[in-house]
């Protein structure tokens, strides 16, 4: 099919006007990713294109006539923000309409569009114009573009429907249609359960957090959130500057997060058993740092020398010798010759005093 | 400290050879500069010729490693002697790089 005079018009003002295009898309591209940097929000994707002229050709070979000028086209730029969770979008809606001027009268939440009994496209569509203030060419502020935002379940759908030509003028047979309509809701009861758990775990990790603060460390069961939280109140402070006068060296702070699963070969079952050990052995894992170090010059140490001293210790006091801190090593750092030499080693300076 | 680079179909292999301490740590810096450009490195540092090393020493190996993260990499030291295995054992650096 020919385009007409009025179609091949249109057409002549998007050839003229792509560079003023290519200049929108890359100045809302920037801008938004860099919104998402500054509020901490990391996406699935953020993708922006400009219509093709086949495309638009095929547009308005359909509908040209709704067209008075290629301005009243409003997809010709286009951004997609795609999420991990169903409920980010309305965050990230949020921050656009800050961001962007909306032209509300054609913007569409064709999630909200849905009946109570359908399934299908849900997706926030924002026809946004840039404001004067990230334009340096008044121009640019006339024209519009179209911002899409949706979940990464909901761009599978997306896509599905699109791949499976569902929305085409081509009837489909009502077995596929039903078949297609039911994956939908299945993919929207998928979303809601991911933004549904998520927010559990948000509110598990904030209760242990508040459990550990509270000092009530025997009620605290150890596991990994556990630990980071314990962690975070720097138990280890203490102990790794009296270590670090012995040359008066620099610290630096690494994470004692490996440590983790040494605890738990340890035995440790909760936050309380930690505790307990840096109470009654800190003063042992520091003569240990002492023969160690003196002497050596050796003036920055790694805040996780704590945790390794005071494993370390224990597992000596407890009578478990040698084999013991080999098999510490081995959870900490996988299999390894050195393992045997290092336990041996540290054997014998703990016997020098008197820790076995 | 001498230092050799090698790139082995990706793979950037080096070998030290000597004392690494405060009077060629500048110098060693130096030689390791090529080691802190590009995406992804893979770095594998064969210490077996390696005497000592002393806190200077300890401190371009952080250096070295944290580079090597920010840049997505992985970075190995190998074969090191009980003395300088043990310089990195009693200050905690064991736990922050990686030694096969």
């Amino acid at each position: 099919m020919k385009l007409d005079m009025h179609g091949e018009m249109i057409l002549d003002e998007y050839r003229e006007r792509l560079p003023i295009y290519e200049k929108i898309r890359s100045t809302v591209n920037d801008r938004l990713r860099q919104c998402l940097n500054e509020n901490g929000l990391v996406v699935a994707a953020l993708e922006s294109r400009i219509k093709t002229e086949k495309s638009l050709t095929g547009k308005l070979e359909l509908k040209g006539y709704k067209y008075r000028t290629v301005e009243d086209i409003t997809d010709i730029v286009g951004v997609r923000i795609v999420t991990f969770f169903s409920d980010e979008v309305d965050i990230i809606s949020a921050l656009v309409e800050k961001l962007f001027d909306i032209d509300w009268d054609n913007s569409v939440d064709k999630r909200k569009k849905l009946e109570i009994d359908r399934f299908g496209y849900m997706s926030l569509h924002y026809i946004c114009r840039l404001p004067e203030a990230l334009c340096d060419d008044p121009s640019l502020t006339r024209i519009r573009f179209e911002l899409q935002m949706r979940s990464a379940l909901q761009h599978v759908w997306a896509n599905m429907q699109h791949d499976t030509g569902y929305k085409t003028d081509v009837e489909i047979p009502v077995e596929h249609q039903r078949s297609l309509n039911r994956l939908a809701g299945i993919l929207e009861l998928a979303d809601e359960q991911f933004s549904r758990i998520r927010k559990e775990i948000n509110d598990y990790r904030r209760n242990v957090q508040s459990l550990v603060a509270s000092g009530n460390f025997d009620e605290v069961p150890l596991n990994g959130d556990t630990f980071r939280s314990y962690c975070e109140l720097r138990p280890f402070k203490r102990l790794a500057d009296k270590i670090a006068t012995i040359n008066q060296a620099e610290l630096y702070e690494d994470s004692p997060m490996p440590y983790y699963n040494v605890l738990v070969h340890m035995g440790m079952k909760t936050i309380g058993d930690i505790e307990r050990m840096r109470l009654e052995n800190s003063d042992s894992a520091y003569q240990l740092a002492l023969i160690q170090l003196a002497g050596t010059g050796l003036d920055i140490i790694a805040y996780s020398v704590t945790l390794q001293n005071l494993c370390i210790v224990t597992i000596l006091k407890q009578g478990f010798g040698e084999a013991g801190l080999v098999r510490m090593f081995a959870a900490l750092y996988g299999e390894s010759n050195y393992n045997e030499q290092r336990a041996h080693r540290i054997y014998e300076q703990a016997q020098k005093i008197n820790l076995v | 400290m001498d230092i050799q680079i090698k790139n082995d179909n990706g793979k950037i292999m080096v070998t030290l050879d000597g004392r690494l301490d405060t009077s060629n740590a500048d110098k060693f810096q130096e030689d390791i500069a090529p080691l802190m450009e590009g995406d992804k490195p893979d770095i594998d540092i064969d210490c077996t010729n390696m005497e000592y090393t002393s806190s200077q020493g300890l401190r371009i190996f952080l250096m070295l490693q944290k580079s090597v993260m920010a840049r997505s990499g992985k970075m190995v030291m190998r074969n090191m002697n009980p003395q300088v295995k043990e310089v990195f054992d009693i200050t905690g650096f064991s736990n922050i790089i990686t030694i096969i």
